[in-house]
């Protein structure tokens, strides 16, 4: 990863915000200087070694830290770990997902994990034992000092109290139970050797392993250049797989969808669900285990693209859509592929298909879902049928942006249009559907014909024919089928799968877009839009297609290339450039404008963190009250009241930070993540 | 931020002059044909008006999010491997406002608040600036309501938990012992140390559970009175409470003066992050820490004479007395 001043800095503050200053400096240390050793760092910071190997310790527990020991000299060199301390600012989200996905007791297994850093599978359990057989001791204390425990219990309804309702983790067959599924969905992972070389390390490692194996001699010719790719790849691929030892072995002891299905058809019949825990084999205690941050990524990708797909399509589709995803990328290891390791995966696709049959999607989908809301419909006879069923079994050739942009924006002149669908759709329902009448429109959204539009309440209100439950659903999915912004490819008759790639470059330029219109306005929009469709153009040229007033469109592109939307390029026409003579070009460089958006969210980011501290130098005499033991659970009690309005002002303002930060953070996945 | 600048007052004035007129082409500018119209001869200003864009106000599921950020926040600050930010003097930081009164006194630093700081030698001289010599007079001197305070810690306690000691490079093995010694740190015979892997060390749950907001707040926290008392240096859970506060008295006095210059309500919490058979006589990590630096967090020292102000409160059930003796210390 690249990591620029911004991010370096964002690092070192959000470290410093969880795990102290200590750690903090050596990280920001290790980030400026590169890798280092222990008599380095403690040259480089003025502090003793005693402090660096503390603050070393507290790194590496957190999984903050690569590190290389010298097999000759027995000097470690340390390196940071610049993703997963940004990784930090996504762990509300990634608890909230969880949450969702696996019930509160698996959040808070990984909340502890995330706590404590890498941990000994054994000592987690004796962890949540001690913390279990507390709990049964207050509760049994509790029961004497009832009234007590009921004002406690009755203030504290929503939060999970230890007191009465007893800790979320039931008991230790629980926490195995949990933590089977966790490894199961590849979200924990084992720690193992290789785990904490940097992955400049590790290719090196397997390089010179491939090199002394297969080629003692060297690699010469093409052919052996293409075989020592792909045995590197192999041998990246072998060290990845080892973090999924523990997976293997489950699917070993007992095949995990066999077993989690049998778990599942128990968990509908004994309420209690603690039969289900038996069933999981117990895991190797001696393991050493961590959350896997990539495979959270995917699942966080999975939420954006359903968000996505609400905001073009609504609820039900987006909703067949999760399902889609959330089956499609069961066994995604991560958002992006490797370039180095994944060479020749194709192969293993070969045999593991990447797909989904509508069946499968049919048979996860709950029954409470009307399938029915969200479809437009239209008379047969304006469907066509070959066009809108069909099979498009490769992924579509690689663009670059601007090629693509001018492939697509063939009728962009009024691409405003398509943004609003829902209106679109419902005035076509009012026109009867006849797609002949805004033909233009129709060529840009639907591929041809409205097969299937969507409708907004204009379609559902009309009398839905009757459809069973299967084609209500290729219905849905025809409709993400042939979206411009390529949701789901429709690659075998009934099998669906999704180019992430080509989804996600829309989804980016979604998000540009959404800045543009938000800093320019939606004439600036407009403007980078037909920059986008047409390449570079004249500046001459531009009021003439642009249908703008030559002085207001001059102001607005300057605004926008100051914003660095657009840019000029300057043509002279002969050797002696005059200015008067060159000619100017304009243009819009998507790619160029992402990494600027990516620049300035970290630079925010960074900022927020800023003004948190600034605050807190503000408002440090109260705070300093806060965090007495006397005074911290009653602050309303025990402080007097300005001094407690200060404080409540102040936790406010935190939270808004916080949250704004988390909003940039969604930007930044989107643009540099997913 | 684009607002500006797009009047371009004052066109054509710069030009030179001949035979008393500006070099200007005739009806090149707008007075020249309009005689009519108002010119706008006024500076443009320098700080236009501006609409400062307001985000939207938070939806549930992302005050969700922040409240499981907070709480694990507060779990992170609350373990035994975070080392409170404590000296960073220069500027407004987590540091001045969490530390202790002793270092938030403007230390004899040559760096002013938010100086800019020119090459690394200056930035480090940023930090460890806490020191006997650097103590604020005014609120140095010991007060009742320090008893409060969280003693800062600078060195994480990495002896009171297990590690994976295999995935750490050979080197980092003894400071995950605790028996990390420097000749700086060496320097006191009388030194007790953690014995390594004495009794089976337990990775301590934190028993926060609740992020408390703003309107919260004057809510306890559920947690029993019986539950073993936990440092008050270190425990945040449910430190407020009366009924803690007043075992954390009581345990205290048991101990008499006991307690070496550790700080005063130390000791117990061994109980909550390991359970080993060492309970009593291991040393404080904070003054482990104190060590090297000049001693910052001992200051209470034993001339305070705690039991003058315990005696007598421990059986009582407001706690509101020494509440409010502590109010007037802020």
């Amino acid at each position: 990863m690249l990591v620029t001043k911004p991010l370096a800095e964002l690092c070192a503050l959000l470290i410093d915000e969880l795990h102290g200053e200590l750690p903090s400096r050596i990280f920001a240390m290790l980030l400026t200087k590169g890798r280092s050793t222990v008599p380095q760092l403690a040259q480089y910071t003025s502090m003793t070694p005693r402090q660096i190997r503390h603050g070393l310790a507290v790194l590496h527990q957190h999984n903050l830290l690569y590190y290389h020991v010298d097999a000759s000299s027995d000097l470690a060199f340390y390196e940071a770990n610049p993703e997963n301390a940004y990784n930090l600012i996504r762990t509300g989200k990634i608890l909230e997902m969880v949450e969702t996905s696996f019930g509160a007791p698996a959040k808070d297994v990984v909340q502890s994990l995330l706590l404590s850093g890498q941990t000994r599978i054994s000592d987690l359990v004796a962890a949540y034992k001690e913390k279990i057989d507390h709990a049964t001791k207050e509760a049994a204390a509790n029961g004497e000092e009832a009234d007590w425990a009921a004002e406690t219990n009755g203030i504290n309804g929503d939060a999970p109290s230890t007191n009465k309702a007893g800790p979320v983790v039931k008991s230790t067959a629980h926490l195995n139970s949990i933590l089977c599924r966790l490894v199961e969905a590849e979200l924990i992972e084992v720690v193992h050797s290789t785990t904490f070389e940097s992955p400049q390390d590790v290719q090196k490692i397997v390089e010179k392993e491939v090199m002394d194996k297969f080629f003692p001699a060297g690699v010469k010719g093409n052919k052996a250049k293409i075989e020592f790719q792909e045995k590197m790849a192999e041998g990246l691929r072998k060290v990845r797989a080892e973090s999924k030892s523990l997976k293997r072995k489950l699917e070993q002891q007992g095949s995990g969808i066999k077993r989690r299905k049998l778990m599942e058809n128990l968990a509908m019949a004994v309420t209690n669900g603690n039969h289900e825990e038996d069933l999981d084999p117990v895991l190797d205690p001696r393991q050493v285990i961590r959350i896997n941050y990539e495979k959270c990524l995917v699942d966080l990708r999975n939420r954006r693209l359903v968000q996505f797909a609400t905001d073009m399509y609504g609820e039900t589709t987006a909703y067949v859509y999760g399902v889609l995803l959330k089956l499609l990328t069961k066994d995604l290891p991560r958002c992006r592929q490797d370039p180095l390791a994944d060479v020749s995966e194709d192969k293993h696709d070969a045999e593991k298909p990447f797909l989904v049959t509508t069946d499968l999607i049919l048979d996860n989908l709950k029954t409470s879902v009307d399938l029915s809301l969200g479809i437009g419909k239209a008379e047969r006879r304006q469907v066509s049928r070959s066009v809108a069923e069909r099979v498009e079994p490769y992924p579509p050739a690689r663009r670059t942006f601007l090629d693509e942009a001018e492939v697509e924006g063939e009728a962009s002149a009024d691409e405003d249009e398509e943004d609003d669908e829902s209106s679109e759709g419902s005035e076509e329902d009012e026109e009867d559907y006849k797609p002949v009448a805004n033909g233009e429109a129709n060529g840009v959204n639907g591929t041809n014909g409205a097969r299937v539009k969507f409708a907004g309440a204009g379609g559902a209100a009309k009398e839905p024919r009757r459809l069973d439950r299967p084609t209500q659903l290729r219905q849905h999915l025809l409709l993400l089928c042939e979206s411009t912004q390529h949701f789901v490819r429709h690659c075998g008759p009934d099998e669906w799968t999704v180019d992430f790639p080509a989804l996600l470059r829309s989804l980016r330029e979604t998000e540009l877009d959404t800045v543009i219109e938000r800093k320019c306005g939606r004439q600036g929009l407009r403007l980078a839009r037909i920059l986008r469709s047409k390449g570079k153009l004249e500046e001459k040229a531009l009021p003439n297609v642009a249908l703008m007033r030559k002085p207001e469109l001059q102001q607005k592109m300057l605004e926008m290339q100051s914003a660095g939307f657009v840019w000029v390029q300057e043509v002279p026409r002969d050797l002696k450039a005059d200015v008067k003579k060159s000619f100017f070009l304009w243009f819009c460089d998507v790619e160029r404008s992402l990494g600027q958006m990516l620049a300035n969210s970290y630079t925010t980011m960074v900022h927020c963190m800023q003004v948190l501290e600034a605050l807190r130098y503000k408002e440090r005499d109260v705070l300093e009250t806060t965090k007495r033991t006397d005074v911290r659970g009653r602050e309303k009690d025990a402080m007097r009241k300005e001094y407690y309005e200060r404080y409540s002002r102040y936790l406010d303002c935190e939270r808004k930070l916080f949250a704004q930060m988390m909003r940039l953070d969604d930007l930044v996945s989107v643009l540099r993540d997913f | 931020m684009s607002g500006r600048g797009g009047r371009g007052g004052g066109r054509g004035r710069g030009g030179p002059m001949v035979n008393g007129r500006r070099a200007v082409a005739q009806n090149s500018v707008p007075w020249a044909t309009d005689a009519e119209i108002l010119l706008d001869g006024k500076p443009s200003e320098l700080f236009p008006p501006y609409d400062v864009p307001r985000p939207p106000p938070l939806t549930r599921k992302e005050d969700k999010l922040v409240s499981y950020f907070l709480l694990f926040r507060e779990q992170c600050q609350d373990g035994p491997l975070y080392t409170q930010a404590r000296s960073r003097l220069s500027q407004p930081s987590p540091s001045a406002a969490a530390a202790g009164p002793s270092s938030s006194s403007s230390a004899a630093s040559s760096l002013a608040p938010g100086a800019r700081a020119y090459g690394q030698d200056q930035i480090n001289q940023r930090y460890g600036l806490v020191s006997k010599a650097t103590l604020d007079a005014f609120t140095a001197v010991p007060t009742y309501s320090q008893r409060f305070t969280r003693a800062p810690r600078a060195l994480p306690d990495l002896a009171s938990r297990p590690f994976a000691k295999e995935f750490f490079p050979p080197e980092l093995h003894a400071t995950l012992d605790g028996d990390d010694d420097d000749a700086a740190a060496g320097g006191r015979p009388g030194k007790r140390r953690r014995l390594a892997g004495a009794g089976a060390k337990t990775l301590g749950l934190s028993s926060i559970t609740s992020y408390k907001t703003a309107e919260e707040l004057f809510f306890r926290d559920g947690l029993a009175p019986d539950q073993p008392p936990r440092q008050g240096g270190r425990a945040k859970a449910a430190d407020g409470e009366l009924d803690k506060a007043l075992q954390l008295m009581s345990t205290l006095e048991k101990r008499g003066e006991g307690d070496d210059d550790a700080g005063f309500l130390s000791g117990e919490d061994d109980e909550d992050w390991v359970r080993g058979g060492h309970g009593g006589d291991d040393d404080e990590d904070g003054a482990a820490a104190a060590d090297e630096d000049d001693q910052y967090e001992d200051e209470s020292g034993d001339d305070y004479n705690a039991e003058a102000y315990f005696d007598g409160n421990q059986d009582d059930d407001d706690f509101d007395d020494g509440g409010d003796d502590g109010g007037d210390y802020f």
